[in-house]
């Protein structure tokens, strides 16, 4: 008797303990994969950007190589998450991820909006060699992808570069219409529906004015904060020569040969410079950019400039007038009528001076990677120094 | 029922249990190698020197593959090849079938998987790395594991059943249901709705694999050696079922804030919360089976058993408050959970195999058996899990501080260098444990174990039993 009823308590827990699994499959798997369908079909644009091939090949090297275990692609609903890294992911974004790449583990930041934040060539020579441009990171370099230099990627490595730039990707593309949609459909949860998509400080947007910096001079701060991060790619001396430098087009500036005002370099290092690899540096608190500022400054040192006859101004006036002022503007302020089809903002000479010898370089050879093209061969020398002069004469600290 | 009441059941096939004991160790020292790699390339991130074979991430898939499907899988097994036949007093299926586990087991998953993995084969899906094609030749050893170990306890009768041997079948019953969640289908179902069953899958491999069958073992071990019955078969019950029911509602509580619905959250939070309290009344069960044993017993399996109880409640516990969104919201992502996971992997199953491995080998006869290496096995252990996971959780910190902060990113990994520093370094107690646990059971006297047992002498010097080994040797030729 006691056997018997022991024996129907075991399987009536038996057959309890399959069913609480499967009510766990049931309620944590199954049912929330239900709502998820639901909410993806009333959030989601009508036609969301899915992955090419290449595209698709990339996620494969993303998944196989293990960046998921120290990158997530999941920002929670969480105001540190948000802030970070901006508007909370939406279960539609991820409607193409088999299998799903969320994971559970940063040690680098979440990379669910990393598409266009960094350029092309940045993410290539990051991958190549991470801590040539980042000096602290611990990311293991993969130059099994690229064909012995940072900017000859093989065919894999143009597919994980062309998978990084789909991130987020789809959510940019649906636009103010995708949000508002999504927010109106969010129902529960729209206190988190941040209006910033991606919040990463590196995404040169144009908002918010930059910071005024102080003429501050602390070098130990200053040094330390161009150690870890400037130097990588603009070099210790600040020469455009950084371990970084090698697959980055345009170069990257070369500081020792430039004068800039204060103005200029909070600028830049609030913005980034659109169409280069440098990005903003807004998460560095503004003493920091001060400090690096100066050290920056620093950089160029004072050289005896020669008398110009006034014979000269005027020839480099007259081709600066013929030849340059459709882009650089007329009164040297970068501000052409040509500007807005360039895809590298032509110099700002009002803020930025480069030194004589810079300038004649950049006339003679152009800038690699820039619209500036070469004059070389166009301009007589004559006429190249005039110029070459003339638009260091636009400099108003 | 007492275990120990029972002769020792003359089926025992100790080739098995010798042959997945040295594989489980060996395959311990590549899992531990993959970990060291992997934790000094956060060191120096270009001590591979750009090799993709040996890049973190596919050092990492290595590791815990190892561990979980090398190391663990091979010490149950080498467990289950003695108790079953203990706990039945039935021999197990089959010899064959079993030199056909342990085949599949080591030469068609853990090896091959290892390789594929480091040659580019893998799913990025976490405890669930191996390639598909593993995948399939793991849940066909889990099917022939239930042909050869559960049979003997259903032809017994199940009236009478030890728990010991609920937690057998229920650990090799649901770890064949659970595998497929997390390893088929987030292939098959995208994003979000995959990461519902991943997150299954995270928990119940912990949840319905290594901790059934660690607790099987600690279950087995603590009356056998102390030669008492448990404290109470009544909360021995309780606690088992509460665990099945309780564990596979956790899975979500690894995607708390995310888009997956906040009740499917919720119930999750609330599950883990329970598990807590189950946890509490095991293990209180167990320590107070091990009343009169001393916080350190003697005998090096009862020690390492009892330690991995303690560490058991600890890392319950933790889980518990870990679940909870206030502490969840800032700990998540961390290195806190890294030292969270080596606290369940390392500490409480590891402590569980280990003690498990030194029990079963005390008592094949012949075997040999060095108690001295065993105790210095347990304090490097013992040493190298509390330095590690004190050093991540405090890691977890630091970085869960500074990412709340305004410091750009990079600050944190700076800040966790000192830290990964210490975990590297807490390689070599944990190294120096594993080698002399090795050392403990392939060196000594021959059949000193069997001695050591039945004198229940435990770390008594071997020459103080010298001449009745002798003379046991003499009785057993005459």
């Amino acid at each position: 008797m006691n056997g018997r009823l022991l024996r129907m308590s075991y399987l009536v827990a038996s057959v309890g303990g399959v069913g609480f699994f499967a009510l766990s499959v049931l309620v944590l798997g199954v049912w929330p994969g239900r709502t998820l369908e639901d909410q993806t079909r009333r959030m989601s644009p009508d036609h969301p950007l899915g992955l090419s091939l290449s595209e698709q090949r990339g996620r494969v090297i993303y998944g196989r190589d293990g960046c998921a275990y120290c990158h997530t692609q999941q920002v929670r609903y969480v105001g540190a998450d948000v802030s970070r890294f901006g508007a909370p992911t939406l279960a539609w974004e991820t409607r193409f991820d088999y299998p799903q790449l969320w994971g559970t583990r940063r040690i680098g930041p979440d990379l669910s909006r990393e598409g266009a934040v960094r350029s092309a060539d940045w993410q290539l020579s990051h991958l190549y060699s991470p801590r040539s441009l980042v000096a602290d990171s611990v990311m293991p370099a993969f130059p099994s992808l690229f064909e012995g230099a940072p900017d000859r990627p093989t065919q894999e490595g143009r597919d994980l570069l062309a998978y990084l730039e789909t991130l987020g990707r789809a959510r940019e593309l649906a636009g103010p219409e995708g949000e508002a949609r999504a927010r109106a459909a969010s129902g529960g949860m729209p206190e988190m529906m941040s209006p910033v998509l991606n919040a990463s400080p590196a995404k040169a947007r144009r908002q918010g004015d930059h910071p005024a910096l102080a003429a501050v001079r602390d070098p130990g701060r200053g040094a330390e904060v161009y150690r870890q991060n400037c130097a990588g790619c603009h070099g210790v001396r600040g020469e455009g020569d950084g371990a970084g430098a090698q697959g980055l087009h345009p170069r990257p500036a070369n500081l020792a040969e430039h004068e800039y005002t204060l103005d200029r370099l909070g600028f830049a290092l609030w913005n980034g410079v659109a169409g280069t690899a440098m990005p903003a540096w807004r998460d560095l608190p503004p003493a920091d950019l001060s400090a690096v500022a100066g050290v920056v400054r620093a950089f160029y040192a004072e050289r005896r400039e020669p008398a110009i006859p006034a014979a000269v101004i005027e020839l480099g006036a007259r081709v600066y007038a013929a030849h340059c002022a459709q882009c650089h503007g007329e009164k040297g302020a970068g501000d052409g009528s040509a500007v807005g089809e360039l895809r590298v903002v032509p110099t700002n000479f009002v803020t930025q001076r480069p030194s004589l010898a810079a300038s004649l370089a950049a006339l003679r050879n152009g800038i690699d990677g820039t619209p500036m093209a070469p004059w070389g061969g166009k301009l007589s020398e004559a006429e190249l120094s005039a110029v070459a002069y003339f638009v260091r004469g636009f400099y108003n600290p | 029922m007492d275990v120990t009441a029972r002769p020792l059941a003359p089926s025992v096939e100790t080739g098995l249990v010798r042959a997945h004991g040295l594989a489980a160790i060996l395959m311990l020292f590549g899992a531990l190698t993959f970990g060291v790699l992997a934790s000094t390339e956060l060191l120096v991130p270009d001590l591979a020197g750009g090799s993709v074979w040996l890049s973190w991430g596919r050092l990492r898939y290595d590791h815990t593959q190892g561990i979980m499907l090398g190391w663990l899988a091979n010490a149950f097994f080498a467990f289950l090849y003695h108790a079953v036949p203990v706990l039945t007093g039935r021999p197990v299926t089959s010899l064959r079938l079993g030199q056909w586990l342990f085949g599949l087991w080591n030469f068609a998953v853990v090896l091959p998987g290892w390789v594929l993995v480091l040659a580019g084969f893998s799913q990025p899906l976490e405890w669930a790395e191996f390639p598909l094609v593993v995948d399939a030749f793991v849940v066909l050893s889990l099917m022939l594991a239930i042909v050869q170990f559960l049979p003997p306890f259903f032809s017994r009768g199940l009236e009478d059943l030890y728990v010991s041997s609920w937690y057998v079948i229920g650990g090799l019953v649901f770890t064949l249901l659970a595998y497929p969640m997390g390893n088929f289908v987030p292939e098959l179902v995208p994003g979000a709705r995959g990461a519902a069953f991943s997150g299954l899958w995270i928990h119940d491999a912990i949840g319905l694999y290594v901790t059934p069958l660690a607790l099987a073992i600690i279950y087995f071990v603590i009356p056998a050696a102390t030669r008492r019955p448990i404290f109470s078969h009544f909360l021995s019950m309780l606690g088992f079922w509460l665990l099945f029911f309780v564990y596979p509602l956790n899975g979500t509580h690894h995607y708390i804030f995310s888009v997956i619905p906040m009740s499917a959250q919720k119930g999750a939070i609330a599950a883990s919360t329970i598990l807590g309290v189950d946890v509490v009344l095991v293990v209180t069960n167990l320590l107070l089976s091990l009343r009169g044993a001393g916080i350190f017993p003697r005998d090096p399996a009862l020690r390492f058993v009892g330690t991995s109880a303690v560490f058991y409640l600890i890392v319950s516990i933790q889980g518990s408050v870990q679940a909870q969104m206030a502490v969840n919201q800032a700990i998540h992502f961390s290195d806190w959970v890294i030292g969270h996971s080596h606290l369940a992997m390392l500490g409480f199953a590891t402590f569980a195999a280990a003690g498990g491995l030194i029990h079963i080998w005390q008592r094949i006869p012949q075997a040999r058996y060095n108690p001295t290496a065993l105790n210095w096995a347990y304090w490097l252990l013992f040493a190298g899990v509390v330095v590690m996971v004190t050093d991540l959780s405090a890691a977890g910190l630091v970085e869960a501080r500074l990412w709340g902060s305004a410091a750009p990113w990079i600050e944190s990994v700076r800040a966790a260098a000192p830290f990964w520093m210490i975990r590297t370094l807490s390689f070599v107690p944990i190294a120096a444990g594993f080698i002399t646990l090795l050392v403990g059971l392939v060196t000594g006297d021959r059949g000193a174990g069997l001695l050591a047992v039945e004198h229940s002498i435990g770390l008594e010097p071997v020459e103080a039993i010298a001449p009745r080994l002798a003379a046991a040797s003499a009785a057993e030729a005459s």
